[in-house]
């Protein structure tokens, strides 16, 4: 009876221990920290962290981007929350955009992001109703994104230069 | 009365055994990043599949594993279900030990498959008992952890000295493309390894029976990893 209980109590733990090992090598966890993030996520528990995210909204309105940017990547270390996601796509845009010409580094990052965001929005439809900012919507971030990445004929147009930022 | 022995043979057999082995393989393709210290997870590639294939077979053909004790259908299911994972966590250990001792990518790595294919293939034609297996093992692991851990990483290292001027010297053309990892990597390694050897000492060529004690058959007597045998299978 003990034997059978132990071998019980072996597949169980193997079966446990092996999925556990094939969700790490899944999500790649970069650090303990990340792996307790990750652990949260499929507890469904995983929250972001409030204040870092209002402070990186409170940098973002004084235009220091790449500082907000870092503090929604500590608020949301395991890039679970679209609406974070979105706010950090948004970042990028800001900082990367130019009268004459994008950043594509910091364009293809924010594309990444708001990719992610759209992935993690019920319906792949995520709205930010936030009257600071001229796009509200993950798709119009996305197109804007994509646009500026783009390279065609109408970037030699000289009225590219009147354009305004978002 | 209590019988701690069969009940520590059970635990060490449906327990431990397999939790050492499934950690051979969580731990067997991590590495450390240099700059960021970050984890890097390096799934097993397709080559150390196949040497894990062989060096399955070697396990059977040395009779350090009685297929036909471990996967049995007279044996209850859950005997046999609880086997199965044992193998599988065994063939995915095997792949990952391979994996922590190759180098990642370049040349190297298809050097390293090479020669351990090489290995493993000549040694399927080799005679063998179990604890020549167990020896040729340690010796392969050893050597492939000294040559990447030790050799390899030290001569591509940032801070490298004249070996690393040598060898630029010497392979001036030739891609050879090693990954700069943390010397924590050479640690995680080496404690995967050790656990790896410590899983085969404990395999036992027949699992434990019902009554507590391992058959009287042949190949527990002759088999044996742990065993001092020198017989060779003829």
């Amino acid at each position: 009876m003990q034997r059978r209980f132990i071998q019980i109590a072996g597949i169980i733990w193997t079966l446990v221990y092996a999925g556990i090992i094939v969700w790490i090598y899944a999500t790649e966890p970069r650090s303990f920290k990340e792996v307790a993030a990750n652990s949260q996520v499929a507890a469904g528990i995983y929250e972001i962290n409030q204040e870092k995210f209002n402070n990186g909204l409170a940098l973002f309105r004084r235009d220091q981007f790449r500082a907000a940017r870092d503090e929604w990547a500590g608020a949301d270390p395991a890039q679970k929350d679209p609406r974070t996601q979105f706010y950090i796509a948004y970042a990028c845009y800001r900082e990367g955009w130019g009268r004459l010409y994008y950043d594509e580094a910091l364009f293809k990052q924010g594309l990444e992001a708001v990719t992610r965001a759209i992935n993690l929005a019920p319906n792949g439809m995520l709205t930010v109703d936030d009257p600071n900012l001229q796009m509200h919507t993950a798709a119009e971030l996305k197109t804007e994104l994509e646009q500026g990445i783009e390279r065609g004929w109408k970037d030699l147009n000289p009225l590219k230069l009147f354009r305004q930022r978002k | 009365m209590k019988n701690y022995p069969a009940r520590n043979r059970a635990l060490l057999h449906f327990i431990v055994l397999p939790t050492i082995l499934l950690t051979v393989g969580l731990l067997g393709g991590l590495r450390i990043d240099a700059q960021t210290r970050q984890f890097i997870f390096v799934a097993p590639p397709l080559v150390t599949l196949v040497l894990a294939i062989l060096l399955g077979s070697l396990f059977v053909r040395a009779g350090a594993i009685d297929l036909h004790h471990w996967l049995n259908i007279e044996q209850p299911t859950l005997t046999n279900l609880s086997h199965l994972l044992t193998l599988v966590a065994l063939f995915f250990a095997s792949a990952q030990a391979f994996n922590s001792v190759l180098p990642e990518s370049g040349l190297l790595h298809w050097l390293f498959s090479f020669f351990f294919l090489w290995t493993l293939w000549t040694n399927q034609f080799s005679a063998f008992d179990a604890r020549r297996l167990m020896k040729s093992l340690v010796v392969l692991f050893s050597t492939a952890f000294v040559l990447k851990h030790l050799l390899v990483s030290g001569l591509y290292a940032p801070e490298g000295g004249w070996l690393r001027r040598i060898a630029s010297a010497l392979l001036q053309g030739i891609a050879i493309d090693v990954p700069a990892f943390a010397p924590s990597t050479g640690y995680i390694s080496f404690f995967a390894l050790t656990l790896y050897v410590a899983g085969l000492l404990l395999i036992a060529p027949v699992p434990v029976q019902p009554g507590g004690s391992l058959t009287n058959t042949p190949a527990v007597r002759e088999g044996a990893l742990a065993e001092s045998s020198d017989q060779t299978i003829e």
